[in-house]
């Protein structure tokens, strides 16, 4: 214990704040301690306000050993005076050693089992998390560039609102830097995960728990629909797909860019269509993927099959859908990249109607892939949407 | 005892009104919570010594989120009390009024 005051001090003191004499303030004090007393002595505590309560506690008895002999002895049961300072006094008292909180000690790895299951993985079909990993190799080159551009942005995104859990797809959770690394819908989304090139173990163990929480949801989403031709398809698959949250980081440090997109070759005629079947475990960003050479693109799918679409996140199986030629993936016409900015745009409205808080990030990437559009239908979007799309 | 009965029987000892024995006791009060929050003490004679110490940073189990938390090391008022009132209440049967 430090420094103390002695009664002669602290009755000075009392004398000195409350002016008045040494002796009154001493029998000031002497009759507050008799009171205490009396008042314990009654068996009831006492308390002062702001202060706190003494009352009697007894004291079971108990073995020791007598200090000087050193023999046992038994300490019989007696009672004790206790001070229970009320919070005021405790926290004025803790006020130096305030700031410091509770934080969880090591946290306990619960779900390590359910990840490690490769083959699974794929056999549920989990669209968006192919959609996730493949993403990362796919990002085309101008977007690469907006993120060197924001480079600096990126410590103002990361507190960035944390999952929505209703959405459907419900592909979500929060990686290294604790800013949302997918979403529920997959390209915008995963760009700015593609920023977050720090601390990639983190990420890919981010990756790996999504991909379990992913098997589980289609698990329970499809239990009902047949599913012959998934299966095999997908063990194949399985292996390399599970490699790539390693690989992705290399990828991204640096990256295999494929020529500009931004050189816009001259606009040629329509763009052409065909048709094709939805398989068991397409998704939009697979067909965009396997049809397109790019997942990026999978938006303009979305556009031509506007109509027959009615949620971007689940395609009907054995439902034939529209999919746009285009001429070169990774040089797009200007039409086709207008198709691309139009689809992302759609799912905007899509995404102000189904998960609002998504939305703004559709936007954006329909900016980058077509500015003009963006600047056309200015007035049909939310103005905090726009100032983030054009901003970032 | 609560605090409403100490005032009144503590004003009716020292003669002073109810509101200025409140007074002299918050300012009582003040002036030992100034010095505890210093990390001194102050001993008051016949009922005991007021002083700080520090408890450890511990580690507690919340079975709500089936975890631990670190609890950070905090200042405590420490009471310990004067001889002669131990010796006074020693035996004292309490009763829960």
């Amino acid at each position: 214990m430090s420094d103390k005051i002695t009664f002669k001090e602290l009755v000075e003191r009392i004398a000195q704040e409350t002016s008045q004499s040494h002796t009154s303030a001493n029998s000031f004090i002497s009759e507050l301690v008799e009171l205490i007393e009396m008042g314990l002595k009654s068996g009831q505590p006492v308390s002062i306000s702001g202060f706190g309560k003494f009352e009697l506690r007894w004291m079971n008895e108990r073995k020791g050993t007598h200090p000087q002999t050193g023999e046992e002895i038994t300490i019989p049961g007696q009672n004790k005076v206790v001070f229970k300072p009320f919070k005021a006094l405790r926290e004025t008292v803790n006020s130096p050693f305030a700031h410091l909180e509770s934080e969880l000690a090591a946290k306990k790895v619960k779900s390590l089992p359910r990840e490690v299951k490769p083959t699974e993985t794929k056999a549920s079909g989990s669209d968006e998390s192919i959609e996730n990993l493949i993403f990362e190799r796919a990002i085309p080159p101008h977007l690469l560039e907006t993120r060197e551009a924001n480079e600096n942005l990126t410590t103002e995104a990361e507190p960035e609102t944390t999952g929505n859990q209703s959405s459907l797809s419900g592909a979500f959770l929060t990686d290294a830097g604790g800013r949302r690394s997918s979403y529920t819908d997959e390209s915008s989304v995963n760009i700015v995960h593609e920023k977050s090139s720090f601390n990639w173990s983190m990420a890919a163990a981010g990756i790996l728990v999504m991909l379990a929480f992913l098997l589980f949801f289609f698990v329970t989403q499809r239990s009902g629909e047949p599913d012959s031709a998934a299966p095999q398809e997908s063990i194949a698959e399985a292996p390399a797909l599970f490699n790539e949250p390693e690989t992705a980081p290399a990828t991204d440090l640096s990256p295999p860019v494929p020529p500009e997109i931004e050189a816009v070759s001259s606009g040629s005629g329509e763009i052409t269509s065909d048709e094709i079947q939805i398989r068991s475990g397409d998704s939009l960003w697979v067909l965009a993927e396997r049809e397109l050479g790019n997942p990026v693109l999978w938006p303009a799918i979305y556009e031509l099959n506007r109509n027959s679409i009615e949620n971007p996140n689940q395609l009907p199986v054995n439902f034939s859908i529209q999919i746009p030629r285009f001429s070169d993936t990774e040089n797009l016409t200007k039409q086709e990249r207008e198709l691309v900015a139009e689809g992302y745009f759609s799912l905007y409205h899509w995404n102000l109607r189904n998960s609002p808080q998504e939305a703004r990030y559709f936007l954006w990437v329909a900016g980058i892939f077509s500015e003009d559009l963006l600047s056309k239908h200015a007035d049909e979007v939310r103005e905090e949407d726009l100032a983030f799309a054009l901003n970032r | 005892m609560n605090y409403k009965e100490l005032i009144q029987k503590l004003s009716d000892r020292t003669g002073n009104s109810q509101t200025d024995t409140k007074k002299i006791l918050g300012k009582t009060v003040s002036v030992i919570t100034s010095q505890l929050a210093d990390g001194e003490g102050v001993s008051i004679p016949h009922l005991g010594t007021f002083g700080t110490r520090m408890t450890n940073e511990r580690k507690i189990y919340n079975p709500h989120f089936d975890d631990f938390i670190i609890v950070p090391e905090k200042r405590v008022v420490d009471f310990t009390q004067a001889a002669d009132l131990k010796e006074k209440i020693r035996f004292q049967v309490s009763s829960d009024e």
